[in-house]
């Protein structure tokens, strides 16, 4: 348990975290219910205050939970947290063994982990990238629309010496 | 549009010049720079964000389902572990439940109340038993549902085990309604039997329509050790454990030491884990919250007929 609290102490102070992926994935639900009663009951409920002063370790903590965290977190209708599995670092330790994860607060200061979709077709390198490949196209379809009239006879006569070459070999199975 | 963005438009029909160069064709691509432009604030703007905000600052939902029903009918939620969890059994279940419901009257009690039940006995005289019991365990929940009253009849300590949904059951009668201090009232067992004993010929009391259900701060007295479980380990509220001596006692404080978890109250995930949440609880019910509802008024105006006396005539 100490664990846990040292866990979320940690998370609430640095609102972003490195940790082992079992611990993140419990340190996630103590913190998400703690988040949980401190919107439900409030500020001045007494039995709140005492779960808020076990969790939390350094007790300015306390202050932010129920100033900061409980307006930012009021109106939500998804997790309050967020998880994401790390890879390992190279050279891999003993230590390194234990896969990792980011365990961080939603509407935390810092730049984003996971980058906003990236194929989406409104980004300005998606829409030049869209234009160059039009123009391929069609300089492409120019090329073939060229090449249409052009065309190489000899390609005629090669198919039909396919076509004696495949009657020759059926006269021969009807022989055998 | 931005000052930012636009520059970065203009530079993109340099980029595409170029790059129609390399192709050494001399096409000109058709940009049509303000469609581009205004294709792009539309897709902006109709990005949806991940988060909801509500337009109410707090969850102001109507509630159709009174918070209270958990207490007052708690063998409705499932048991909260995943491995015995079935929505189609569930439904059944509660239809079964409330077709039951409709044929007897099974009422409002907790661990603590002292229950009259009757119930059809084939080896009876009258092919009835009744039992007066208190209440000191309810299991399970569903069809399964149980509750254990337990009474001394002659110097012996009985309890019984009935279920809720039993069809054999006749009638469940609450003769007084209260809560004690624990959850389960096993020590009753290594206690004294004048906290166990109750008569059969007890009468119903009254409490008040809308009262809250009195929680009796009793304390009950434990005989001396040895007992039927080493009820310290428990520190039940609403016992009197008695000092412990020599080897009893060094067990006891060695026990509690280690497996001790006084943590356990402020131990949110394991709370979570052993109830329902609260959306699932508030579809369960609202689904049967009507039948439940129409119960309920049938049987306030049974009770207001028995009350009512109609005057008699004298002289």
């Amino acid at each position: 348990m100490f664990r846990m609290q040292k866990t979320v102490t940690a998370l609430f102070k640095h609102e972003r975290l490195e940790v082992t992926r079992n611990t993140a994935d419990e340190a996630r639900g103590y913190a998400e219910r703690l988040i949980s009663e401190a919107i439900r009951y409030g500020d001045k409920h007494n039995a709140t205050m005492e779960l808020a002063d076990f969790w939390l370790l350094e007790k300015q903590l306390v202050h932010k939970l129920f100033k900061v965290l409980v307006p930012r977190f009021e109106n939500y209708n998804i997790s309050y947290t967020r998880c994401l599995p790390l890879t390992p670092t190279y050279p891999c330790t003993k230590t390194d063994q234990f896969p990792k994860s980011l365990l961080e607060l939603r509407g935390n200061p810092y730049p984003p982990v996971m980058p906003k979709d990236p194929h989406n077709g409104s980004l300005l390198h998606n829409i030049l990238l869209e234009e160059a490949r039009k123009e391929m196209r069609q300089t492409q379809y120019l090329e073939t629309a060229k090449s249409i009239g052009k065309e190489d006879k000899s390609a005629w006569v090669v198919n039909e010496k396919a076509e004696d070459s495949g009657s020759s070999s059926e006269d021969e199975r009807k022989k055998d | 549009m931005s000052n930012l963005v636009l520059f970065q438009l203009r530079k993109s029909t340099v980029a595409l010049s170029a790059i129609s160069k390399l192709n050494k064709t001399h096409i000109e691509i058709q940009f049509n720079f303000k469609y581009l432009v205004g294709q792009l604030s539309q897709r902006l703007q109709s990005t949806s964000s991940q988060v909801v905000v509500r337009e109410n600052t707090k969850r102001e939902q109507k509630r159709v389902v009174p918070p209270n029903y958990r207490h007052i009918y708690p063998e409705f939620l499932p048991d909260p572990n995943m491995e015995f969890r079935n929505s189609v059994r569930e439904k059944l279940e509660r239809t079964d439940m409330i077709n039951r419901r409709s044929r007897i009257e099974i009422p409002e009690f907790y661990v603590g109340s002292i229950l009259a039940v009757t119930s059809s006995d084939e080896h009876a005289v009258g092919k009835t038993t009744k039992f007066v019991g208190i209440c000191i365990k309810r299991e399970f929940c569903g069809l399964r549902a149980n509750f254990t009253l337990r009474n001394v009849v002659d110097n012996l300590g009985v309890e019984i085990k009935y279920e809720m949904y039993d069809p054999r059951l006749q009638r469940v009668q609450v003769l007084r309604l209260e809560k004690r201090l624990d959850s389960e009232l096993l020590y009753l067992r290594d206690a004294d039997p004048e906290f166990s004993t109750f008569p059969f010929d007890m009468d119903a009391e009254f409490l008040n329509e809308g009262a809250p259900v009195p929680v009796n701060p009793l304390k009950v007295n434990l005989r001396p050790p040895p007992w039927y479980a080493r009820w310290e380990r428990l520190q039940p509220k609403g016992a009197i454990i008695p000092e412990l001596r020599g080897r009893r006692k060094e067990k006891s404080e060695k026990w509690l030491e280690k497996f001790s978890e006084p943590w356990e109250k402020y131990d949110l995930m394991k709370q979570y884990r052993k109830t329902i949440p609260e959306e699932e609880q508030d579809s369960i019910y609202s689904d049967i919250y009507s039948e439940l509802h129409q119960m309920e008024i049938a049987s306030k105006k049974l009770k207001r007929k028995k009350a009512f006396v109609k005057p008699k005539k004298t002289g």
